[in-house]
């Protein structure tokens, strides 16, 4: 028995350090990764991409700045085809570099030297396509290249999340004949002597580039944002989980510390009388809790470290993020400890509190708890068919201070399970259909303006219009990329984020905003928006109204098609089409050829991310799931251990497995129907908008579940109810009924 | 007198125990408490066991009543052979056929007196009319004022008297009290003997160490060394005691 109970502790602080050690490598993972990668690349403080210029050009510009430490420039060919193992991309980056800081890490072989037929692919690119030092990758125009080391840089994630990126030496290129290397250069790094002058360096930049076209300026700072906006999601939802986890084992383990307590008062009273002192008999105990906390913490730890490990080290790959290695050993030892040290301590100070009594009453079997012995709760149980049942829930009342915390852990638990359900729905929402988004078309077609009469013509076309889209900047913060969407009428046939303040625009000097810009810029309605286009042209509008987007994380900006034809003509211009309601999307799509493209949703172009976010979240399911299960086994236990002898008196009078099964549903029960209804009302008022707006400040994500997901959650929850009942009942009934009766 | 409705007393046996052997604890701590014992009870009639302390008394009401098995012999109740069989039938037999008495009470503290009583009444299996009788019980035992009282708000003779009302509800051929009276003052203990003694129609068997107890029962019978041995002196004052009643 005493075996028994030994290993549903061990299991319950294994859980506990398992989620620990999880939440730490993740968190750590994740949370310091960027500084981590950026630290280990020497990524730039301020990166800015323009339009193909002689590199002595851009030198002279770049060296006019104040607090310059040192630059270098690059060329970088978008749209390049290459291929490996079978795999290909038509759309690959290559870096072309000369001299100077590089910008990017090299985590496996060794950078590229002067030599012809030599490149570096970024890791996640050789990840994806098996691609090992020494191999071939074949590059249009070049050729086969040797594969002579693999590179990492934050400044954007990786391959499949973006587009290929493989880094080629200037001086080995020049070496290959007919290589066709443009001598001029669209790609400068700059690092500052002090990071902090950054914005004085881009107004500076700004007023320099002048001549230089397509400017675009990223920031160390601002991509540390972005970056984290997504990892933060995952963090501060296991961190979150494991604290719960923790306080579900701590409430437990302190429960079962002190009913082991209580059997032992006597034991604990002749000790006193023979000298012992108080805090011998603490340490006794929780040296004993020691050997049984030490080797499960160990356990739990360990398996969590694993669990974790390998999938956290695949979403860092594809952030372009280095592993966080041998940085993990001391957060994890601190969480080892954690968890050896918080069962101890749960063991020891019940018997302290104990060993204060006086021994007299110890040795006369005094109850640990003082005050009334009956307690119970008011209600009656009544000569019913309900007896046994209500019963149990009597004996769970009887600890009320139990009870409420064992509800209000079991209720976390719950409102978890309900959130990461919620959170997995609106993933799939996001990922699969667009019309989450606010987008009221289904597809595109890469047709000019001129064709949008003979695609409305089409049967089932209900709305078509052409849609304008480019990438600017705010031209007060230069960091801040916006992307500005345009219709020549209402947009809202087409696209219709919900307005969270304001009003829909109307005319041709106002614009929408995302909440996203709108937080990160500081506008409102009624103030004003400036957008510094590709073409240098600023464009000014008064913010009518802010709309909650997910899209380019809420940096979006809904503009009139005239303002923004008139200061960019040639701005990427399609065709969104709206299909009539039944209407067929794939025979109108079949009808436009391959001009035509569905509309996607957000993450459409991050699915690998979002698989991997939502394995994640799978597995802190299953694990809150497994917390959930536990605590009830480990309550169900302790109210048995706590009751032996009532259970031994039932049994006594001829109460079967079937009679003491009832007990245990009762008492389950009430502890469950509490903690499901706490559970819903945290998730619905407090987690779910809470993390919704943690999750995207930018955007209203809705996380609120479903009744059908709630009703799973009960389900789930009976279902661990009658696992803990029977399993405990099991173990209730096998003991002798003898000796229960004389227990205390 | 407590009206129990049983019928016709017939002289068959309600209990049957034959070489009942038991050893307790383990190791070099083994023990061999019961070593072939014999007993008979008949409807109707009350028997003390006495013996010293750890003499195995207890063990032997543990085994009589279902709740612990024997290492070897046989103990039929009511006709039926409880050696082997299931833990499931053991509580079957236990919730119609026997009624036991604690000396600790063995009442639960969450449920008021009159619900203690009920409680075999209540549970799986249970012969019907069970809360009925409860209700009778108590009132027959003067208990009605204290009915709805809980254990602790109670002396000791009133919980032993509600004790034995909650041994009785299911109407028990055999009523089984280890150490009745021992938690009890002498007033108390003996209102409590005085109420097994009235058990009429029932085979009671009381495990006890003090004389007083003895001296209510038809027969006494002393376990020494693991074996029961017969005692008339103490049947005879049980016998003028009946008849002073």
């Amino acid at each position: 028995m005493r075996r028994r109970r030994s290993l549903l502790t061990a299991v319950g602080i294994a859980l506990a350090a398992a989620m620990l050690a999880a939440a730490i490598v993740v968190a750590d993972g994740l949370g310091r990764g960027f500084d981590r990668a950026a630290r280990a690349a020497d990524l730039a403080d301020v990166i800015v991409r323009f339009d193909p210029q002689r590199a002595a050009t851009v030198a002279r510009r770049i060296e006019a700045l104040p607090d310059i430490a040192a630059f270098s420039l690059r060329q970088e060919y978008t749209g390049v085809a290459i291929g490996a193992n079978g795999h290909n991309s038509q759309s690959a980056s290559a870096e072309v570099v000369g001299d100077g800081r590089r910008g990017y890490a090299i985590v496996g072989g060794r950078d590229v030297s002067g030599r012809p037929g030599e490149v570096v692919v970024e890791r996640g690119l050789a990840s994806a396509w098996r691609i090992k030092l020494g191999g071939t990758l074949f590059i249009d125009g070049l050729g086969p290249m040797r594969v002579v080391g693999f590179a990492e840089s934050p400044d954007n994630v990786s391959y499949p999340l973006a587009a290929a990126r493989i880094y080629l030496s200037r001086a080995g290129l020049a070496r290959i004949p007919g290589a066709g290397l443009d001598p001029r250069v669209n790609f400068a790094q700059i690092w500052l002597r002090d990071p902090r002058n950054v914005n004085e360096v881009l107004v500076q930049a700004r007023a320099t580039s002048y001549g230089l076209d397509g400017v675009r300026f990223v920031t160390r700072s601002g991509l540390r944002v972005l970056l984290d906006q997504a990892a933060g999601i995952v963090i501060d939802l296991l961190v979150a989980l494991s604290v719960i986890a923790l306080a579900t084992a701590a409430v437990m383990l302190g429960s079962s510390a002190r009913a082991e307590v209580q059997r032992r008062l006597r034991s604990i009273g002749v000790r006193r009388a023979v000298g012992a002192s108080r805090a011998h008999l603490a340490a006794t105990q929780g040296f004993e809790a020691l050997f049984v906390a030490a080797p499960a913490a160990t356990i739990g730890a360990v398996a969590g470290t694993i669990a974790t490990y390998h999938p956290t080290t695949n979403l860092l790959t594809l952030l372009n993020e280095p592993a966080p290695g041998t940085a993990l050993l001391a957060p994890l030892l601190g969480g080892w400890l954690a968890s050896i040290a918080i069962p101890v301590l749960a063991a020891a100070w019940p018997a302290w509190r104990a060993a204060g009594r006086d021994p007299v009453a110890l040795l006369q079997g005094a109850e640990l708890r003082r005050g009334s012995a009956a307690g119970g709760g008011s209600f009656r149980f009544g000569l019913n068919r309900a007896g046994l049942t209500v019963l149990g829930a009597r004996l769970v009342g009887a600890r009320r201070a139990r009870l409420v915390a064992a509800a209000i852990t079991l209720g976390a638990s719950t409102a978890f399970i309900l959130l990461m359900l919620a959170l997995a729905s609106a993933l799939a929402s996001l990922e699969t259909d667009p019309g989450a988004l606010g987008k009221r078309y289904q597809l595109t077609a890469n047709l000019p303006a001129t064709d949008t009469a003979r695609v409305r013509a089409i049967p089932g076309v209900q709305a078509a219009a052409p849609r304008y889209e480019l990438d600017g900047v705010d031209s007060f913060s230069l960091d801040e990329p916006i992307d500005v969407i345009a219709y020549p009428g209402d947009h809202t046939v087409f696209e219709a984020p919900p307005l969270t303040s304001g009003a829909r625009m109307r005319g041709a000097h106002e614009a929408e905003v995302g909440a996203g810009l709108a937080g990160a810029l500081g506008l409102s309605p009624g103030s004003t928006l400036a957008v510094q286009l590709p073409t240098g042209n600023e464009l000014r509008l008064r913010v009518a109204g802010v709309v909650s987007s997910l899209d380019h994380d809420g940096r979006v900006a809904y503009v009139p098609a005239k303002a923004l034809l008139a200061l960019d003509p040639a701005a990427s211009e399609q065709l969104a089409v709206r299909v009539r309601p039944g209407a067929s999307v794939s025979r109108i799509s079949a009808l436009l050829g391959n001009t035509a493209a569905p509309a996607t949703g957000a993450t459409a172009r991050g699915v690998p991310l979002v698989d991997t976010l939502r394995t994640i979240l799978r597995a802190i399911a299953v694990v809150d799931g497994l917390v959930c299960l536990y605590a009830l086994v480990q309550a169900s236990a302790l109210i048995v251990s706590e009751r032996r002898r009532t259970v031994s008196v039932l049994r006594a009078l001829g109460a079967g497995g079937d009679a003491i099964r009832r007990l245990l549903a009762g008492a389950v029960a009430a502890l469950v129907l509490p903690a499901a209804v706490i559970g819903i009302v945290i998730e619905r008022l407090v987690l779910g908008p809470a993390l919704s707006s943690l999750a995207a400040s930018y955007a209203t994500l809705p996380l609120q579940p479903t009744w059908l997901e709630i009703a799973a959650v009960l389900a789930g929850l009976a279902v661990c109810s009658a696992v803990a009942v029977l399993w405990v009942a099991r173990r209730a009934t096998r003991e002798t009924v003898v000796s229960g009766l004389g227990a205390g | 007198m407590i009206n129990t409705n049983l019928g016709t007393v017939t002289p068959v046996p309600v209990l049957q125990a034959r070489g009942i052997t038991k050893t307790v604890g383990a190791g070099r701590a083994a023990r061999r408490v019961l070593n072939g014992v014999d007993l008979d009870v008949e409807a109707g009639e009350v028997v003390a066991v006495l013996g010293r302390s750890g003499s195995g008394k207890s063990t032997l009401l543990h085994l009589l009543g279902g709740l612990d098995r024997p290492d070897a012999g046989e103990i039929v109740l009511a006709g039926r052979e409880l050696t082997g069989q299931s833990s499931r039938a053991l509580a079957r037999a236990r919730l119609r056929h026997v009624g036991f008495v604690f000396q600790s009470f063995q009442l639960i503290e969450e449920l008021s007196g009159e619900e203690n009583v009920a409680l075999p009444a209540r549970l799986p299996g249970a012969r019907r009319g069970g809360e009925e009788r409860a209700r009778r019980l108590i009132a027959e035992l003067g208990l009605s004022q204290l009915a709805h009282r809980r254990p602790h708000e109670l002396s000791g003779g009133e919980q032993q008297r509600l004790a034995i009302a909650r041994a009785l509800v299911n109407d028990p051929e055999l009523v089984l009290a280890d150490e009745p009276t021992g938690n009890l003052d002498q007033d108390n203990g003996a209102a409590v003997l005085s109420l097994l003694r009235s058990l009429d129609g029932r085979a009671v068997v009381i495990v006890t160490h003090e004389p007083e107890a003895a001296a209510i029962a038809d027969r006494v019978l002393h376990l020494r060394d693991g074996r029961l041995e017969a005692d008339a002196g103490p049947a005879r004052a049980a016998a003028a005691l009946r008849e002073s009643a």
